[in-house]
């Protein structure tokens, strides 16, 4: 970097040297557009280093200038003109926008605006207006769809839900996936975080889906949104970068009047997608009644007596809050069923309302941006809510022509419920689905009486618990966990970029840029006594989570010409970063009192309390710089270097990148070529990585952990407390993982613009991957991380835009996406799989497979592959855990359709995912409860048959179940297969012949209709200057074999893992009604 | 003058690019302690705890359901009962004993630099308890290269080699503890730190393993030294508030939690056996097992619901004095003579007459264990119906004794793959098989997963759950 410095003062003394070879003259001027003064426009004498900027009233001066010269007079989105001095002494000009070109300004990494055409990496742009339009509550959900190469994926229809964006495939096994978000030139945290204890708290696989942090931003706030897919584009960010970046800018204020805009939105929500239930068959086992049982698979409903159960009047009884009395039933007579009764009794329309109110305005010299959004949401799940207020302002004051100053303030509050769900004996889904049909979940709490006449208030029935006998009903009813459980949150987030701009000269450039991003979150989480599972005794958890992170930039930016032909931009820069968090938690168990007010008075027991810290610190630093040479107006080169020091590791690392782009339709050869108005090809380099986590070079201790062998947990802390060695290693070698992407692509566009393809291959390889290692645990430790894997990503995007039709009245255009991601794991340096989500099916990382590949146990198979088969005809699982499916899909593609008639607009969006596999559990594990739909069947044999037990069903016998052939002749699937080896839970399950072997979807992803009114009436009378009013679909239909379920769910919410779903809240579908006031 | 405020700038710019030492020392973690400075017996009670779990958590129930002595009714329990035994079941296990004891116990011994025998002791006897536990149940095991610095894939040691260095662990354990002064240690939720009851389980320990390894002679002399009185077991203790988990026996933790209706002694053999009204019932005239019965029983339908061996304080045996007792008369009966081996089943048979095994629900229930006679196992005598040799019938009685006092340890299991072979099936237990279709039981636990999946070494082709163990040859 030492180079380039000296090259500045190189140029400094050259252009010294250059002022007194010609006859001078000073000149003035303005540069203004339709609407005004442009600040900050450039006047450049061309050939020489010689220009200035345009102060605050869009005023000139420039000395030395001679007759001969030439002005060239730029401002970014807008069509540059050349001016002959000659003898004039005063030049004003009216620059004219470039429609074209306004389109393709994007923002880099470091947060300023560049000229896409001269770029030799791939930029995905959203504009604001689209993720507004599309409906989501949330900002990342409104991206899906609309880039190639950029997956985003909700984990379920929660309010407020956290989604998972992947850019190109996933790029890190044990680290985050999701990309680096830089607001405004500062980043933002993005986290994720998991509850601190699973299931109690929420962790992966229970509990309850958490937030993402991007969503805290108001998209009404954002003004354009840039994907930066490639390593070239992201390498100034070092080892943040590995998995993308997301930029935002943020709305300014505009000079004039001031614009007062107003928007509500109301939406309703409604589930996606239903399991089906079957009525036939009651409760119980081998076609008997049983009270209490688990399972579904008792005697037929239909050939019951019909009437009123036969009770018990005299002995123990369960009084609801109602005083509905139910007695012990002795006689199962009802031939009543209530599936649908059940899941009405939780589930019902969510709706939300948004209000948006913004004011913007200023004068010359200074503009603000005031922004209020306030979001009230109501889930599809009762009692699942999401309230959250956002305020903005944003400033930009613009001292004298030489010092200008910008502050960017928000501040966020978020409080929302969140309902149980997956793998979660408290979940509301686990609870409902595997409720018998002919349980009513009705009178899901009450007092029950023993028969000794004892009394128990507050004592929950379900369907495993009819009468609320014991203490612990093993599963929730669904609606004791949304309407006794709590599980709150409350984010207060405040971010702040305040930044300082130097133009000293025309071109040069400093800018300050500093930011501080704060937030905390406290969750909690209240099981009241006669919860589910060991919850029965009452627990009342907090976390109390804090993050904070502080950013300072100072860049030096220089432009000049080095001739007619050659421009050299270039940047350097100093980043300082550090990121700090803190997360509390604290419990109570065994409440002392029955009731539900969550407070830490319901025990006064010490004993039953517990706490805990988790905390870290990570700070860096990178010096970077970036040289940009435009040649011949034809070619762009630039080449950026990162250096970086980082506490996570032992020594600096450089990321270096490089592309280059060549506008070949400059070539006069095509200036006769009408078809083709644009061409550019492009190819880029680049060095991205990803940093190791905090604290992970030394080997601990833990303190008052508790261990397993297998649902039966003791924990030391209550036998005095006490230490262990920690079962992850140490490692003091830690580097960072490195990403080396290359790139090469084509923009080409037709018909004087109105056809635009973008075609993009890109391959990367992640090397030095760090992840938690497994070690043989007979060395003494489970996990060691390491830098240990090494993953591939190839793959090909396109983009392409089509304006149909395109006059005053009318525009009609389609945009279509498309990109197919392989991912290859190469190593994982000996260990066969790593595992991302735990569970019965995991994902995992498995070398040879695609990253998130389902593990599970799986048939025991011949050596031709065909099924082995037991002495009935069955196949059994075999001993070894090994790799089901691949949850990744082989493309993923949108289309969208835009057609403008005057001013009614109509937007359509479609999505399409093809192939993949998904383990669609909960229908799995609904098999053995017998309550799913596929196991409701009555099958005539039609000859002697064994089921898995061996047990021959004679010829002409009515079997509930199916005739199924493994391969060794038919056989019977009934009670017997499904509740072992054909469904339900554990190790003997043969996972690879149960999940969905094609999680293809399309869906309709979003279509809306607006109106927009601006008519001279609300202009003049009404003062109005518009007023608009849209209706939005979300997600109205989707086209897949998965049954009951949308594919895109994930247990694992936004973590590595995929592609199983497992009693995990459902998707929703909306309609949304808008209405846009802008004064 | 303009120019200056530039050179200012880039000056400022430059000062701080990319230092390292803005990053220095901020990577030490924040809230973990080093094991540096933490007293040595702050790491016995984890190490204990681990060492319950491996005793007498989930392959000790697996070990009894292929025993004949638990029913798996529904769940992961039901496949297991049913031979279907993944990787994945005999992880955690595994983990127990290797980082959750051996590190731990090793990490204080390296702490104590020579001082504090009684610790040292200690800490070795539960590395013999464990080690011994992982290689009869495993086979082959690591055992060597365990825990040392640096070494990637620890090899496995032959199982006899494995057992034989625990013989050597467990002598120099009694040498240290044998100089030890009597001391306490309260973080010992065993025994306190009670040197005698430590030095006796050494003993008991170093018989069963030479009852496991067939070498009866040094079995009988080592249990001579043994557990002398029940007061004297090694027990998991559970304490704490009721309905606290955590603290609670490993049993009914798993069936009062979501494992509710998964496993039992309900239809089991063992249970048959003991059933004064069972078919194949052990009572006689001299035997009454009621009370034995009722307190044995496993509720399977949750943990509340029981009241004996899997309620929530029961205390649950690791090395006890019926074990040590047991051994005295069989290998006393083989290596002896028949009224060695007698007399020892008869003062064990006085001890179950105190009833002072059973708890306070099921003392005042009805048992009888008379002191038997040669003639009851002369041909046609009570326990020679079948008239076999006479030292065969006395032996298949201890044998049958051993199979219900060992209920919920790993006895029943070592025994009943000691006794397999053809010349010790007149007195072996005779255990059903839990399917129509199996025509053989199992003989170990099958490698964990995750070892099999990192560890170089791992033996191959890999022994599945039917392969005889070295030692049961």
């Amino acid at each position: 970097m030492n180079k380039s410095l000296h090259k500045l003062i190189l140029v400094f003394l050259l252009t010294l040297g250059h002022q007194g070879l010609h006859a001078q003259q000073t000149i003035t001027g303005s540069v203004k557009d339709q609407n005004g003064p442009l600040i900050g426009a450039t006047v450049q004498v061309v050939g020489t280093t010689l220009g200035t900027v345009c102060d605050i009233d869009g005023r000139f001066t420039l000395d030395g200038v001679t007759s001969e010269s030439t002005l060239s007079i730029n401002f970014i989105g807008y069509v540059t003109q050349t001016v002959n001095v000659g003898n004039r002494s005063v030049i004003d000009v009216i620059l004219e926008e470039d429609a074209a070109q306004l389109e393709e300004v994007v923002v880099s990494a470091l947060g300023f605006k560049q000229k896409r055409d001269n770029l030799g990496s791939t930029y995905s742009k959203v504009k604001s207006d689209d993720i507004v339009r599309s409906g989501e509550a949330t900002l990342i959900n409104g991206l899906s769809g609309k880039a190639a190469g950029v997956k985003i994926s909700r984990s379920n229809g929660d309010p407020g839900a956290g989604s998972s964006i992947q850019i190109r495939g996933q790029n890190t096994i044990g680290g985050s996936t999701q990309p680096l978000i830089i607001v405004d030139g500062v980043p933002l945290g993005n986290n994720n975080i998991l509850g601190s204890g699973n299931g109690i708290t929420g962790g992966r696989t229970g509990g309850t889906s958490q937030q993402s942090r991007l969503n805290d931003i108001n998209p009404n706030d954002i003004e354009s949104m840039q994907i930066l897919k490639g390593a070239s584009a992201a390498s100034l960010w070092g080892s943040r970068a590995a998995n993308g970046v997301i930029v935002i800018t943020t709305k300014k204020g505009k000079s004039g009047k001031p614009t007062i805009s107003y928007n509500v939105t109301y939406s309703m929500d409604e589930i996606n997608r239903r399991h089906p239930i079957q009525n036939t068959y009651g409760q119980g086992e081998n076609g008997t009644w049983i009270a209490n049982a688990a399972n579904s698979w008792g005697d037929k409903i239909a050939d019951r007596t019909g009437g009123g159960d036969e009770v018990d009047f005299f002995g123990e009884r369960f009084v609801s809050a109602d005083g509905t009395t139910h007695y012990p039933i002795t006689n199962k007579n009802s031939t009543a069923t209530y599936a649908d009764r059940n899941f009405d009794q939780v589930f019902q329309r969510g709706h939300f309302v948004q209000h948006d109110l913004s004011v913007s305005g200023g004068n010359e010299k200074s503009t603000f941006f005031f922004s209020f959004g306030k979001l009230n949401q109501d889930g599809i799940i009762r009692n699942s809510d999401y309230d959250k207020h956002n305020l903005r302002l944003n400033n930009d004051t613009r001292f004298n022509d030489w010092l200008g100053m910008s502050t960017k303030a928000s501040y966020v509050n978020i409080q929302s419920n969140r309902i149980q769900q997956n793998s979660n004996l408290s979940g509301m889904y686990l609870g409902l689905l595997r409720t018998a049909p002919d349980f009513d979940n009705s009178d899901y709490i009450g007092t029950y009486y023993s028969a000794s006449g004892e009394s128990f208030p507050r004592r929950q029935r379900s369907y495993r618990s009819y009468l609320g006998a014991r203490e612990n009903p093993t599963y929730s009813n669904p609606q004791w966990t949304t309407d006794e459980q709590i599980a709150s949150s409350d984010v207060n987030r405040f971010s702040i970029t305040p930044q300082l701009d130097i133009d000293p000269t025309s071109w040069l450039n400093f800018t300050f840029r500093g930011g501080v991003d704060f937030f905390s979150d406290k969750r909690e989480y209240f099981f009241p006594k006669n919860s589910a599972s060991s919850r029965n005794v009452g627990i009342f958890a907090e976390d109390v989570i804090r993050r904070r992170q502080v950013n300072f930039d100072a860049i030096a930016r220089t432009s000049f010409d080095i001739n007619q032909n050659i421009n050299l931009e270039s940047t350097i820069g100093f980043n300082y970063n550090e990121r700090t968090g803190e997360s509390q938690s604290l419990e109570i168990r065994d409440f002392q009192v029955n009731t539900n007010f969550p407070t830490y008075d319901l025990t006064t027991d010490q004993a039953a309390s517990s706490l805990g810290k988790s905390a870290f610190i990570r700070r860096s630093n990178r010096g970077y710089g970036l040289i940009s040479l435009a040649l011949y107006d034809q070619v762009n080169v630039n080449l950026s270097g990162a250096l970086e020091a980082a506490s996570t590791i032992a020594d600096n690392f450089f990321y270096p990148s490089a592309d280059v782009a060549w506008r070949f339709t400059q070539l006069p050869v095509f200036d006769n070529i009408g078809v083709l108005s644009f061409g550019k090809l492009r190819a880029s380099w680049g060095k991205v990585g990803v940093q190791p986590s905090a604290h992970k070079s030394q080997t601990l201790t833990d303190a008052g952990f508790s261990a397993s062998s297998f649902s039966d947990a003791l924990d030391v802390s209550l036998f005095g407390g006490g230490y262990r060695l920690d079962d992850d290693k140490g490692n003091p070698n830690l580097k960072p993982e490195i990403k080396t992407e290359y790139e090469v692509g084509t923009d080409l566009r037709f018909f004087d613009n109105r056809l635009g393809i973008n075609f993009t291959y890109y391959y990367n390889k992640i090397e030095d991957i760090l992840l938690d290692i497994p070690v043989p645990s007979s060395t003494g430790f489970f996990n060691q991380y390491s830098n240990a894997a090494t993953m591939e990503n190839k793959g090909m995007e396109v983009d392409l835009n089509y304006d149909i039709i395109r006059n005053s009245d009318w525009t009609v255009g389609i945009t279509a996406n498309f990109n197919n991601n392989e991912n290859t794991v190469l190593d994982l340096r000996g260990a066969e799989s790593i595992d991302l989500s735990s569970q019965s099916i995991s994902s995992r990382a498995v070398a040879g497979h695609s990253l998130g590949a389902l593990w599970a146990t799986q048939a025991s198979r011949n050596d031709d592959g065909t099924l082995e088969l037991d002495a009935n005809n069955f196949p059994f699982a075999g001993t070894e855990l090994g790799v089901i499916g691949d949850p990744n899909p082989d493309w993923r593609g949108g289309i969208g359709f835009n057609a403008k008639w005057k001013n009614l607009s109509l937007n359509v969006l479609f999505e399409h995912s093809q192939g993949g596999q998904f383990a669609d559990r909960t229908r799995i594990v609904l098999y053995r409860f017998g309550t799913h739909q596929d196991v409701s069947n009555e099958v005539t044999l039609e000859q002697d048959l064994r089921n898995v037990n061996g047990i021959l069903f004679p010829a002409g016998s009515v079997v509930r179940g199916a005739v199924h052939d493994f391969g060794g002749g038919p056989v019977l699937l009934d009670e017997a297969w499904y509740t072992s080896r054909g469904g339900g839970f554990g190790s003997g399950v043969i996972y690879d012949l149960l999940i969905s072997e094609d999680a293809s979807w399309t869906k309709l992803r979003e279509v809306s209709l607006s109106y927009t009114l601006n008519n001279n009436w609300l202009q003049e009378t009404l003062k109005l200057s518009s007023v608009q009013f849209t209706a939005t679909g979300r997600n109205l239909l989707m086209w897949t074999d998965i049954v009951g379920v949308d594919p895109e769910s994930s247990q694992f919410g936004v973590s590595n893992g995929f592609g199983v779903e497992y009693f995990t809240n459902p998707s929703t579908r909306s309609i949304l009604f808008s209405l846009k006031i802008t004064y | 003058m303009k120019n200056y405020k530039y050179i200012l700038l880039f000056a400022t710019l430059y000062l701080g690019a990319a230092c390292t030492d803005l990053v220095d020392d901020v990577n030490d973690d924040l809230t973990e302690l080093s094991a540096d400075v933490i007293p040595p017996e702050k790491f016995l009670t984890g190490a204990q705890l681990a060492n319950v779990l491996a005793q007498v958590g989930h392959a000790n129930r697996i070990s009894g359901l292929y025993t004949g002595q638990l029913t798996g009714f529904a769940a992961q329990y039901k496949n297991i009962y049913d031979y279907t035994l993944t990787s994945e079941e005999t992880e955690s296990t595994w983990n127990r004993i290797y980082q959750g004891v051996v590190p731990q116990t090793r990490l204080i011994i390296s702490k104590l630099e020579g001082e504090n025998a009684l610790l040292h002791g200690i800490c070795q006897v539960m590395e013999a308890h464990v080690i011994g536990t992982a290689a009869t149940l495993f086979g082959d095991i690591p055992y060597e290269e365990i825990f040392i610095e640096g070494l990637e894939d620890p090899k496995f040691d032959e199982q006899a080699t494995v057992l034989a260095n625990v013989q050597l662990l467990l002598d120099e354990a009694i040498d240290n503890l044998n100089v030890a002064a009597t001391g306490v240690i309260s973080e010992d939720i065993y025994y306190n730190g009670d040197k005698q009851k430590w030095l006796e389980t050494a003993w008991s320990l170093k018989a069963r393993y030479y009852m496991q390894t067939k070498e009866y002679s040094s079995a009988y002399s080592a249990a001579q030294n043994g557990i002398s009185t029940a007061s004297n077991n090694m027990n998991f203790i559970p304490i704490g508030d009721s309905s606290i988990t955590g603290s609670k026996n490993t049993y009914f933790t798993l069936l009062n939690g979501s494992r509710a209706g998964d496993i039992g002694t309900q239809g089991s053999y063992f249970s048959g056996l003991l059933d004064p009204s069972g078919t194949t019932s052990r009572n006689h005239a001299k035997t009454d097992e009621t009370a034995r019965f009722e307190y044995m029983t496993v509720d399977q339908t949750d943990g509340v619901s029981n009241r004996g061996v899997a309620s929530e304080f029961e205390p649950q045996r690791m090395v006890t004095y019926e074990e040590t007792m047991l051994a005295l008369a069989e290998a006393g009966a083989r290596t002896v003579d028949f009224n060695t081996g007698l007399g020892h089943l008869n003062t064990y048979r006085q001890f179950l007459n105190t009833g002072a095994f059973l708890n306070v629900h099921f003392n005042a229930r009805p048992y009888t264990y008379s002191d038997y006679i040669e003639a009851d196992f002369q041909a046609g005598g009570l326990e020679n119906a079948d008239n076999i040799a006479q030292d065969r019938a006395l032996l298949r009685e201890i044998i049958e004794e051993r199979y219900v006092s060992g209920f919920m340890t790993y006895m029943p299991f070592d025994d009943a793959r000691r006794l397999r072979s053809a010349s010790e099936s007149d007195i072996a237990v005779s255990i059903p098989f839990n399917t129509s279709t199996a025509t053989v039981h199992p003989e170990r636990l099958v490698y964990p997963d995750n070892e099999i999946n990192t560890n170089a070494n791992i033996p191959s082709p890999l022994p599945d759950l039917y392969t005889v163990t070295d030692i049961n040859q």
